[in-house]
């Protein structure tokens, strides 16, 4: 209890003090985490908003995979990608093995499939009326795709959520893909498990209260705006 | 750009799973006239509807113009700026009503034209005191009058509405009844369903009955003068679409 105590205090003393090693992982967590959200996005809540209101065939197949692909653990995406850009791997001429790039490739993979799965619920549960009424007042099929983002957006914001907290603290692909490099590819949960394999507890209790801290504040943003109601239009 | 003047569809049929509901349906829309769809329930009226403003594909049927035959896909193309369809009970946006009625207008304006153009839309619909409220929390009958402001800025060629007085009390009724009348006047083709005939008899100028998704009679009506009980609907219009 006393070591866990003291290793507690370290770790806020390391947080307060700016060590800046440590804070050199949380940006690089949160820059390829970041990046690799915001290139899912796009295409995935569009295929997510496609097999919810399209009538195409393979749509039943496409949602049972992506449902699927949901439990997929993040070490066979690692081990999988790790393959293929590997030397001998079909893109290993890219040599992006061991780069921030392929960790942004593995957490693509990651959260891709929650965003289509969940994405595709979040815009089952909307009225249809909201997209026929956006169309007959003149919306292009952009517009109206946002007008029912919109409509659902404390569903999607939630989706968004649960992929950005599944990808910032997924261990096995950032890994295998990045090679844990110090200042390059380490981020929080790579050092995490470096870490206290040494025994130094102090800066995984500090790493680990940064990624609780953000859970919280994503969650607290979440329930403002549900509490606030709405956004501008 | 298809012309919205006399389009016909003709032998139009769709079936759900294994249940026929329209079989063989032939339609022609008059510019400027009032056609109201009447029969049961389950009689096809929605769904004849839904097919008119490209919301259903039907299975069979044709639709052409005075250009001749048109494809369903070019049909949907041309609908977007030219028909408007109201659902039975009018979505609103999460936003205000005044969000609500700006969503209609057309580009092109500026911020200043903008404001009064959705100024005058409130006004036309007497909508001015709610304005600022939530557009989530209207009754029946203020929704409704939110979709006819919406459908008065936008002023399309034909404006198709789905069981427009449903659930509406008295005064509702007359307030929509008067908004209608006043987009009848200003020349826009009007197509509406009920299963209750007399609701809109001084409105309609034709009335098709539907039974077991087929038209089984098609009357022309004499109108009675109806003065409406609300003085809305009178706001100048000062825009074109």
């Amino acid at each position: 209890m006393e070591s866990l105590n003291s290793a507690t205090f370290d770790a806020i003393r390391l947080l307060a003090t700016g060590d800046s090693e440590l804070w050199g992982i949380i940006g690089i967590s949160f820059r390829v985490s970041t990046t690799a959200i915001l290139i899912s996005i796009p295409p995935s809540l569009l295929l997510a908003f496609m097999l919810a209101n399209g009538r195409f065939p393979g749509r039943r197949l496409l949602i049972s995979v992506f449902s699927t692909l949901l439990s997929l653990p993040a070490v066979v995406v690692g081990l999988t990608l790790y393959l293929v850009l590997s030397r001998q791997g079909p893109l290993g001429d890219l040599r992006l093995l061991f780069t921030q790039s392929a960790m942004v490739l593995g957490q693509i993979a990651l959260c891709v499939p929650i965003l289509v799965a969940m994405g595709h619920s979040a815009f089952q549960a909307a009225d249809r009326r909201a997209w026929e009424t956006a169309r007959t007042l003149g919306a292009s099929p952009l517009r109206a795709l946002l007008t029912v983002m919109h409509e659902v957006r404390f569903g999607l914001f939630a989706v968004l959520l649960a992929a950005y907290g599944r990808i910032i603290a997924e261990v096995g692909a950032s890994m295998m893909l990045g090679g844990n490099i110090l200042n390059y590819t380490r981020n929080i949960p790579t050092a995490i498990a470096l870490e206290t394999s040494k025994g130094e507890f102090s800066q995984g209790i500090a790493l680990g209260i940064v990624l609780l801290l953000l859970a919280f504040g994503l969650n607290g943003l979440l329930h403002y705006f549900q509490g606030k109601g709405r956004f501008a239009t | 750009m298809t012309s919205f003047v006399n389009i016909q569809f003709s032998n139009l049929s769709k079936r759900y799973r294994r249940r026929s509901i329209l079989d063989g349906v032939d339609f022609k829309l008059h510019k400027g006239q009032c056609t109201l769809l009447c029969g049961t329930n389950g009689s096809g009226k929605t769904t004849l509807l839904r097919i008119m403003a490209g919301l259903e594909k039907p299975d069979t049927g044709t639709i052409s113009t005075g250009l001749g035959e048109i494809k369903w896909r070019s049909y949907r193309r041309a609908l977007q700026a030219k028909i408007m369809y109201l659902h039975q009970h009018p979505y609103m946006f999460d936003a205000t009503v005044r969000q609500n009625i700006a969503y209609a207008l057309r580009h092109g304006y500026s911020a200043a034209e903008r404001d009064k153009h959705i100024d005058e839309a409130l006004q036309w619909a007497d909508l001015e005191p709610l304005a600022g409220v939530s557009a989530t929390t209207l009754s029946g009958g203020e929704s409704q009058r939110v979709a006819l402001a919406r459908a008065w800025l936008r002023a399309p060629a034909v404006l198709l509405l789905d069981e427009p007085m449903a659930n509406m009390d008295q005064e509702s009724r007359l307030r929509t009844h008067a908004l209608l009348r006043q987009l009848k006047s200003e020349g826009m083709s009007i197509v509406l369903t009920s299963h209750d005939e007399l609701q809109f008899q001084s409105l309609t100028d034709r009335q098709l009955r539907l039974k077991d998704g087929r038209i089984s009679t098609d009357s022309i009506q004499t109108q009675a003068e109806n003065v409406s009980a609300f003085p809305i609907g009178q706001t100048a219009r000062h825009h074109t679409a």
